[in-house]
């Protein structure tokens, strides 16, 4: 008997052993066809975002890979544009990797554009944040906030009521323009949520009524709003997404000080998806990435950036995460309260705020 | 007589007014880089960058070549169409019109897939090759603003008369349009250049989809989310662009046959 | 006589296949390099998301939203290009023929070359920083004047704001357009008309406008089509207030909520058309005075 569980032992182990050791085999073939295709090419990173500055030199210091980066102008939809226009293409014109809005992902997959890939640590990403067959898989995740800039505004606002305030007339402004930006839009549906009390079906009426209601008062501004226009006096409250707006508080440095706030209620979460080309000219430098975004390593390099990785909760429970990166985020009890909408409510509310922002707050009053 | 000096001094001055304040302001703004001084922090920061000279030097290339292109393309079609085929000016005019209503976002991602390394003309496979598919595009975005220029300045002149006195003379085509015709029409090829180099210069949507180390990527880089660095950025470029457009009048004073 | 005519007219026919030759390159550099590429745009409106021949999208171009957009674009448009013909030609006219000093014309010239181009963020950063709430200039006027333009109705983020603000590339663009133009005005002319015993209002009428109309209807239509297509400067302007055909355009095509590429082509060929149009006016506008100019 004993012999027996003995020898089942042994086996058992030598089968976890080998399928281990097949993994890193796997994983150091694919760093060796990594580097032999040499190049990977990007799009629409740009340095400041999430901190892709550093998680791209980190990249390129340890596989030493050169990583060659297209338009960080670029929205979800030019990506995918670029994909589908360098699909003959082997030229350093062609995407190998993307990095896209949730909607887009299930969208790109549909027109046959991306190929699928399981990273090593695919099983810790939640189920709701990725494809099943491996075509996208979200990154990470921010929630909705205000920056402020405190040498124009005394009381920093709180929570989305605040904003109707009369102290904050000509102040509030979205960071895009809600025809077009999903940032803007999702900042109405934030505004939206905390009117309607967390009813995310009546979320994008109630914020576009809200938004109405802004502009009524002339609170609301309709300027794109960034860093310059905040330091310039135009906009001194954004509704942007938080890695944003820290981001852009420590690029501002004290000048003027800013606050980030994470409003008491409507925290909407925003994920955005990787995906690898379905024409990658470097697909293993592709997967390389990949696998390196997903390790710890790459996930605390966007969470230094000021984005949540998607494997947050994952890196948290195993204790993986340096408590000064901790401190210099805004309290985890603000991210408790944030809601995940889910692709068919994100596209609902899309339809609504997008189509209807015109007619409803229709700025077009200034003429 | 004296009456009429006041009035265009006070046209042009009112006119400077409109331009400079915008960049004064700013520039006021670019220097506030340092809580409570002006300083030329924002400056220092921009220049200190060795990308600067490497991409502002290859968009000026691209430039110059881009409005020798141009002009050879523009002026011999503008002036046979004066001459010769007026029935065909309304399709020409509408054609130069295009590249201002069509988004170049549409056009670069044209270009990608008629001219990417797996087509019959595989510009994108190569670096000189890109570059040329470049210049292309900007001699396309410049044609509105060419060919304006250009046909106004044929209007003036009398070409039929020109042509004539120089065919009965014994000249050839190429003659005619060197040195009778393009002389001419200095003022229009001028003004053309001119906008060309502007547009290239500033250019970031093909540059940047094409891969290539323009200016316009370069400065989108530098400023994407920062808030002084823009502003001093944006006066650097003014300033030095029209530094290069001095020279080019300079240029095209010196040589032969320029009457101003 | 025929043995005579006949080589006249083979050699004018000769003559002018020549100058389909010599017309040659530039179409076939329009084709390879804006026509082809373009093509995926009109092709693409005519299609539906999986491809399929559609009507729908030039249907949905019908609807109000739309129609009012295209409304709002030609009226800028219309605007910024008059005023930008009008005052580009004050100043054109000041600098070339007010003797000024010397130097002044080489300085607007390439002044303008520069300003025609600033457009986007940084001139609307610009103008926010000018004439915005807080802009120097508003802060200026409320110092040193106690005037607050914003108080007496004045607002950057509107239709006038706007405007003005494309002003600053339309003016530049209309000045250098018009440069070769008012060159071609002799002084002799003027010199000619006064000996005659006209006055400035005759001279202008009779001689100098007959021959500034046609290139200055063509400015107009340059003007008018660069304001048509202009997309950066009003969204980093006024992006959420005003529904410019650009911004609707760039939404479906660029944006990242909406994304209905096949309208934004629709959308697209709208444009196209309407220049097209705008084109043809200027057409039958421009040989209609040019029959009494020769």
């Amino acid at each position: 008997m004993k012999t027996n569980g003995m020898r089942l032992t042994v086996s058992v182990l030598a089968l976890v052993a080998s399928g281990s050791m097949a993994l890193a085999d796997s994983m150091d073939d694919l760093v060796a066809a990594a580097k032999k295709e040499g190049q990977l090419t990007t799009i629409a990173l740009p340095h400041d975002w999430c901190g892709y500055g550093d998680v791209i030199a980190g990249f390129k210091a340890k596989y030493g890979i050169e990583v060659n980066e297209l338009n960080p102008d670029a929205g979800s939809a030019d990506e995918i544009e670029a994909i589908k226009a360098n699909k003959g293409n082997t030229g350093p014109q062609a995407p190998d990797v993307i990095d896209v809005g949730l909607s887009f992902g299930p969208s790109a997959k549909a027109e046959g554009l991306l190929q699928p890939y399981k990273v090593s640590t695919w099983d810790t990403i939640p189920d709701s944040a990725k494809d099943a067959e491996g075509y996208w898989y979200g990154d990470y995740y921010g929630v909705m906030s205000f920056m402020v800039n405190k040498d124009l505004v005394k009381t920093v606002p709180s929570d989305w009521a605040d904003l109707l305030s009369d102290e904050y007339a000509n102040s509030v402004a979205l960071a895009g323009a809600p025809q077009t930006a999903n940032q803007a839009i999702q900042g109405v549906f934030a505004a939206g949520l905390s009117a309607a009390k967390g009813d995310v079906a009546k979320a994008g009426e109630e914020g576009l009524k809200f938004f109405a209601e802004l502009n009524k008062k002339g609170n609301f501004v309709p300027v794109t709003g960034k860093s310059a226009s905040l330091a310039q006096g135009t906009t001194p409250i954004i509704i942007a997404w938080d890695y944003n707006a820290l981001s852009w508080r420590d690029v501002l440095a004290g000048n003027p000080p800013a606050e980030v706030v994470i409003p008491k209620t409507g925290v909407v979460a925003g994920v955005y998806v990787q995906a690898i080309s379905a024409y990658a000219p470097h697909p293993n430098a592709a997967k390389l990435w990949m696998e390196y975004l997903y390790s710890d390593e790459g996930q605390l390099g966007w969470l230094k950036g000021y984005c949540h990785p998607i494997r947050f909760n994952d890196l948290a429970k195993n204790g993986k995460i340096p408590q000064e990166l901790l401190d210099k985020l805004p309290p985890a009890a603000a991210y408790e309260k944030a809601i995940f909408p889910t692709l068919e409510q994100q596209a609902a509310a899309k339809e609504v705020i997008a189509k209807q922002w015109n007619d409803v707050v229709g700025a077009e009053v200034a003429k | 007589m004296k009456q009429s000096r006041i009035i265009p001094w006070i046209g042009f001055g009112l006119g400077a007014l409109y331009f400079l304040i915008p960049l004064i302001a700013t520039f006021e703004f670019s220097m506030r880089m340092e809580r409570g001084t002006y300083s030329f922090k924002a400056y220092r920061i921009v220049f200190a960058d060795p990308g600067f000279q490497s991409s502002f030097a290859y968009s000026a290339v691209i430039a110059v070549l881009t409005i020798i292109v141009g002009v050879a393309l523009v002026v011999p079609t503008a002036y046979l169409v004066q001459l010769k085929l007026p029935r065909l000016r309304p399709v020409v005019e509408f054609l130069t019109l295009l590249p201002l209503v069509i988004p170049a976002i549409v056009i670069v991602f044209g270009y990608l897939r008629m001219y990417n390394s797996s087509s019959i003309l595989p510009l994108t496979g190569s670096a000189r090759g890109t570059d040329l598919l470049l210049i292309f595009a900007y001699v396309m975005l410049s044609l509105p603003y060419m060919y304006r220029s250009v046909d106004t300045a044929l209007r003036t002149i009398d070409i039929r008369t020109l042509t004539e006195a120089a065919q009965s003379l014994g000249s050839s085509w190429p003659r005619i349009m060197l040195q009778v015709i393009l002389p001419n029409v200095r003022v229009g090829v001028l003004s053309g250049a001119f906008l060309t180099f502007a547009i290239v210069i500033g250019e970031f949507t093909m540059a940047s989809l094409l891969n290539r180390p323009a200016f316009g990527p370069y400065m989108q880089l530098i400023g994407a989310n920062r808030a002084y660095e823009p502003a001093a950025l944006a006066i650097i470029a003014f300033a030095v662009t029209w530094a290069c457009m001095g020279l080019i009048q300079l240029v095209a004073n010196l040589s032969p046959g320029s009457k101003r | 006589m025929s043995t005579t005519a006949l080589p006249a007219a083979a050699a004018r026919d000769k003559r002018i296949s020549w100058s389909w030759l010599g017309v040659l390159p530039f179409i076939a550099f329009t084709v390879l390099f804006l026509l082809l590429p373009a093509a995926n745009l009109i092709v693409g409106a005519f299609q539906d998301a999986s491809g399929a021949f559609t009507l729908k999208n030039i249907v949905n171009l019908g609807q109000p939203t739309i129609v009012r957009s295209y409304m709002l674009s030609l009226q800028i448009s219309a605007a910024s290009a008059a005023a930008g013909v009008f005052l580009g030609f004050l100043l054109a006219l000041a600098v070339i023929h007010g003797m000024l000093p010397r130097w002044v014309r080489p300085t607007l010239m390439t002044f303008s070359g520069v300003a025609s181009q600033f457009a986007g963020v940084p001139l609307a950063f610009a103008f926010l920083a000018t004439l915005g709430r807080t802009g120097l200039v508003t802060a200026i006027l409320m110092t040193l004047f106690d005037f607050n333009i914003y108080r007496a109705g004045f607002n950057l983020l509107s239709f006038l704001g706007l405007t003005l603000t494309y002003l600053y590339f339309q003016i530049p663009l209309m000045v250098l357009v018009i440069t070769p133009a008012l060159d071609g005005l002799k002084r002799e002319w003027r010199e000619a008309a006064s000996t005659l015993g006209a006055t400035g209002s005759q001279y202008w009428r009779m001689v100098a406008l007959p021959i500034l109309w046609p290139p200055m209807l063509g400015a107009f239509l340059l003007l008018f089509a660069n304001a048509f297509g202009a997309i950066a400067t009003a969204y980093a302007l006024t992006g959420s207030s005003f529904n410019l055909i650009t911004i609707l355009l760039y939404a479906q095509i660029r944006g990242d909520a909406l994304h209905d590429p096949n309208l934004g082509y629709a959308l697209a060929l709208g444009m196209i058309l309407i220049t097209g149009v705008s084109n043809g006016a200027y057409i039958w506008l421009a040989s209609r005075s040019a029959r009494w100019i020769r």
